[in-house]
């Protein structure tokens, strides 16, 4: 039971607090230095920006080409019918492969594939009782569907270390939450044979990445602690493919099932 | 005009055929075929279902969606 390739994405994982505090997260120390998983920076050539950037990971197409950039497009919440690109699992399933993903958060609730799943916090989880809750409830569904079936493909996403993030950068709920994250990843690995764990951009300070893309201050006059950055977190066992970019992963995707 | 209906054959396993066809004696249908036909529209419609469950928000539950995404910077 399991799958052959694991993929678990992780919204705003970031390598400077992974490194920072890497005698606390075991499984992340591990992942860097066992021989078996390869990990690296991986540089994003795209804003980055979690709606549009988890499209291009499971879509492989640019922000250009997808043409998905917001949650809410002239005050509507955009659904996966207005994304008008066959994402990976589409594509696998149409070949028979057996396929499903959990809680991808291109959109808002995060999508899910071929499972029945409702978010917590309506997929926007935003204290937390409801981080807490989307880190076990995702993680219980994902082990409940791993032990039972045997599939090629499984996705699943977190998205609650990004929404703390913009609220708390820089304080220790950060790091509680990035050990929550550590101990999640070690109950997930051991179900696929190939992984794949990919941040769609990392976080920093106001000032420290190339692009800002959040606003200091709200709409509605909430201060916000810190920004995405381009340098996102990836983390491979048994993919021959080289991921440089975002849209890499969906090309090893469908290389480890040509 | 003729009403033409498309069908295709699948194989299943014997076991499973015979299994099939002591279920629905004295029931509505009349063949193994119908009976699976039945089975998996449900079963088919069920997944749709289920793939759509979670997506849709009540207009309350909407308004706090764009709430918590204006509060986050998503909403410029």
């Amino acid at each position: 039971m399991g799958a052959e390739l694991l993929v678990i994405g992780i919204d705003a994982a970031t390598w400077a607090i992974i490194d920072r505090h890497l005698d606390k997260l075991k499984t992340f120390k591990m992942l860097k230095t066992h021989k078996e998983y390869k990990s690296k920076v991986l540089t994003l050539d795209q804003k980055p920006y979690s709606a549009p950037c988890w499209v291009s990971i499971f879509s492989g197409k640019t922000e250009e080409e997808h043409r998905h950039h917001e949650f809410v497009v002239d005050n509507e919440i955009q659904t996966r019918d207005d994304i008008k690109v066959d994402f990976i699992w589409d594509i696998l399933k149409r070949t028979g492969k057996k396929v499903k993903a959990l809680n991808v958060p291109f959109i808002v609730p995060p999508y899910n594939f071929n499972i029945n799943f409702e978010a917590p916090g309506l997929g926007i989880p935003s204290n937390r009782e409801e981080w807490d809750a989307e880190i076990a409830e995702v993680t219980n569904r994902a082990i409940e569907t791993l032990r039972n079936e045997n599939l090629d493909l499984f996705v699943v996403c977190y998205v609650s270390l990004d929404k703390l993030q913009h609220f708390h950068w820089g304080e220790k709920i950060v790091e509680e939450y990035y050990e929550k994250i550590d101990e999640t990843i070690d109950k997930l690995i051991s179900f696929g044979k190939k992984l794949i764990i990919i941040s769609d951009h990392g976080f920093c300070a106001f000032g420290e990445a190339k692009i800002q893309t959040l606003p200091r201050i709200t709409k509605d006059g909430t201060e916000l602690k810190g920004d995405h950055h381009e340098n996102a977190v990836l983390i491979t066992k048994n993919i021959k493919t080289e991921i440089n970019n975002l849209r890499d992963v969906f090309k090893a995707i469908k290389e480890v099932f040509k | 005009m003729k009403n033409k209906r498309q069908h295709t054959s699948i194989t299943i396993p014997k076991i499973l055929f015979e299994k099939i066809q002591k279920r629905i004696e004295n029931t509505g249908f009349t063949s193994v075929s119908d009976y699976v036909t039945y089975v998996m529209r449900e079963v088919t419609a069920s997944l749709e279902e289920e793939e759509k469950k979670g997506q849709v928000f009540s207009k309350k539950e909407e308004e706090k969606v764009k709430q918590r995404l204006k509060a986050l910077g998503y909403i410029k």
